[in-house]
């Protein structure tokens, strides 16, 4: 796997780490309840790795990333039989195919976010 | 859907060789069988989970989750060290029970806070510690938890 798409991937699973603290109250609660977690804490523990993970992307890579996080929200989706989960558009077959190795960061063509292929 | 149904024969070890948190924590990861890149994806994100404060619920068990891009649906595992290890738990005792549980962040089903709750909810009923020391085949796992009908 592309070491920019690793980061990437991290970056994107701490997002959705963060919304389901920050923003969804029964899995908060969970975590506060069950787990003991102080979610503000956690949080910017979370935010702090974030940020550090973000030093870590290329200009390039980071360029499109910001761009597309502030546009679109999530930077980074998964293709999934072909579809793209950001824009539910098919990947063409040609780019489907160099996707699907994960070994370059790649972007669709649609609507820009990066993306990823389950194993 | 009860628990019984998210959990495979081939995702169960009752015999975890691991003596530390993190040789515990990979050693339940193989049991999803996903490649090896995702595998320390999946490590990286636990541990993460880990620091912001143990999954170690007291009374021996602990339920290391994570969402993760890396899985395409809810993945599940369960690993048992008889000995116990340390894994920081609330109780501040061993722990021998291990629930993995591993989402991707959308979820068409959204399982994964409900599988949560439901395994939350089997670790506090009074007799799950004994009966997981007891069991002798994934199978009974299986009848444990389908007993339970949680
Ligand atoms: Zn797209």
């Amino acid at each position: 796997m592309h070491p920019q798409l690793e980061i990437l991937l991290q970056i994107q699973d701490l997002k959705a780490q963060r919304r389901d603290l920050a923003e969804v109250e029964s899995e908060r609660k969970v975590e506060e309840e069950e787990f003991q977690i102080d979610p503000e804490q956690a949080i910017q523990s979370i935010d702090e790795k974030i940020a550090e993970l973000e030093g870590e992307l290329t200009p390039s890579v980071r360029s499109r990333y910001e761009r597309i996080s502030r546009d679109r929200g999530r930077a980074v989706v998964p293709v999934i039989n072909g579809i793209c989960y950001g824009c539910f558009v098919s990947i063409p077959t040609s780019l489907a195919s160099d996707v699907r190795r994960n070994d370059e960061v790649h972007h669709c063509d649609h609507c820009g976010r990066f993306i990823y292929v389950v194993s | 859907m009860e628990l019984r149904e998210f959990f495979d024969r081939d995702a169960i070890s009752l015999d975890l060789k691991g003596e530390t948190k993190d040789e515990i924590l990979k050693e339940l990861i193989g049991l999803l069988g996903v490649d090896e890149k995702s595998e320390a994806i999946l490590f990286k994100m636990l541990r993460r989970r880990e620091n912001l404060g143990s999954t170690g619920i007291g009374r021996g068990i602990a339920i290391p989750h994570c969402r993760s891009l890396v899985v395409n649906r809810l993945r599940v595992a369960f690993g048992r060290k008889s000995n116990g290890i340390d894994f920081q738990a609330i109780d501040n005792n061993p722990v021998h029970y291990f629930f993995l549980i591993v989402a991707p962040p959308l979820e068409v089903s959204n399982q994964y806070l409900p599988v949560l709750g439901k395994v939350a909810q089997f670790a506090k009923e009074p007799d799950v510690p004994s009966r997981l020391a007891e069991i002798q085949t994934p199978d009974e796992f299986l009848n444990l938890l389908a007993e339970k009908a949680i």
